[in-house]
């Protein structure tokens, strides 16, 4: 299958950097997924969770604040505010990135509805890593 | 001539200092190679913000008639109130780090004094933010604690009510004055226009790439919240780049204190010797003179 390059960055650094058969986007007007080939298209991103099919098959998740999204048929680039990657080797590495990402939840002050479920979503992404 | 003890004194003081200076240096050394490091890795997000900035902002100049209806983007042609934004140390012993931008900034407000342009000052760094109250030169804005210790979200803050004022027709300009990083033994002042951003240097695209149709209303609107981040993004990178350049001074500065202070006791031990080789002669010379006259 075909793969794409996928680069995250923020302010302080790369979260994120490498290939990728696919990676889900919480976009502005809905939650997009992106593949290989995909026609160029440049969007905002609001709260929510990327979510990134490796090559491995394995799923990362990286919890973001808000966004923007440049695609192109070869690569896509996610520039954000803030973004925690939902990531481990233990289960005290795994509980540690989630308390950053609720954190990070907590600061973003805007009553959105999709918060809540973006909470949810975090809980059961991590419940898959252990 | 100063006496024995006085000098002795005088070499213990300097050398003191010496320990200090060093110290100092070293701190900042290491303390300049963690700033560095944060800059570098935020330039990647400068560099692409601009690249997505540019290729939205062409796009909508050169497909719409009018070009880009947003006031961030336009040349504004009478400007009456303009903002100043300058970043300056918390702390001193940096050699000219904080006088460079002080005395940029006060050629600024001198410059639009002859043009009749109200300048707003805002400062950040306890350095700067004292000068100017000292001269009795009014700040209209000063957050200390922030360039010592740059954080995202208090920058974002500050420099959001400029962005919202702007955009309101408050003000008519934003202009960024920091003493950023250029290598390690030198600094460079940047003078930066941020807002309103030149919408010249963005070129129409060729359309090569398949490209999804996107309202050109939901272009502007991207092109809106950009503009913030942007913005927040350019006052956050010069506090980094600034907390870079102050070790970077400071590093220097030291150094050179260091050195001198070992020429001084360098100086100081020959008079010293001076002094005891006097002392002894003088001496001599008494108990000499005392044998002479009992013959």
């Amino acid at each position: 299958m075909d793969k794409l390059k996928l680069e995250i960055l923020t302010p302080n650094g790369v979260i994120y950097n490498g290939e990728a058969i696919s990676v889900t986007l919480p976009g502005e007007e809905g939650e997009f997924g992106v593949l290989a080939e995909h026609s160029s298209l440049t969007t905002l991103l609001e709260a929510g969770v990327i979510d990134i099919e490796k090559e491995d098959k394995s799923v990362e998740s990286v919890l973001i604040n808000w966004g923007v999204v440049q695609v192109d048929e070869k690569k896509v680039i996610v520039l954000v505010e803030g973004a925690v990657a939902i990531r481990g080797d233990s289960e005290s590495a795994v509980a540690k990135a989630l308390s950053d990402a609720k954190e990070l939840i907590e600061s973003i002050k805007d009553n959105n509805p999709a918060i809540a479920t973006v909470s949810a979503r975090l809980e059961s992404a991590a419940q898959n890593l252990l | 001539m100063a006496s024995l003890k006085d000098i002795q004194r005088q070499i213990k003081s300097v050398s003191n200092t010496q320990k200090t200076t060093r110290a100092m240096k070293l701190v900042s050394t290491a303390k300049l190679r963690r700033a560095e490091e944060l800059a570098k890795r935020s330039r990647l997000y400068a560099a692409k913000m601009n690249q997505v900035i540019a290729e939205i902002a062409g796009r909508i100049k050169c497909n719409k008639v009018g070009g880009i209806d947003n006031r961030c983007f336009a040349e504004i042609e009478d400007q009456k109130t303009v903002d100043i934004v300058f970043v300056t140390a918390d702390k001193g012993l940096c050699g000219g780090f904080n006088i460079q931008t002080i005395k940029a900034v006060k050629k600024l407000l001198a410059e639009y004094k002859t043009k009749n342009i109200k300048v707003r000052l805002r400062g950040i760094g306890k350095k700067g933010i004292e000068f100017f109250k000292y001269n009795e030169i009014e700040l209209f804005d000063a957050v200390a604690n922030l360039s010592s210790k740059p954080d995202k979200e208090r920058s974002d803050n500050f420099i959001l009510s400029s962005i919202e004022d702007f955009k309101g027709g408050k003000i008519d300009g934003l202009y960024l004055v920091y003493n950023g990083y250029k290598n390690m033994i030198t600094q460079e002042l940047h003078v930066n226009k941020i807002l309103p951003v030149d919408a010249s240097q963005f070129e129409c695209s060729e359309a090569e790439k398949s490209l999804l149709e996107v309202e050109a209303e939901d272009e502007e609107k991207m092109l809106d919240a950009l503009v913030d981040r942007y913005v927040q993004y350019a006052m956050y990178y010069s506090l980094i780049d600034s907390v870079a350049a102050e070790h970077s001074a400071r590093m220097q500065a030291m150094d050179t204190a260091t050195n001198n202070a070992k020429e001084m006791v360098k100086s100081l031990n020959v008079q010293y010797n001076k002094a005891r080789q006097a002392a002894i002669t003088t001496e001599l010379i008494e108990i000499i003179s005392g044998v002479e006259s009992m013959k």
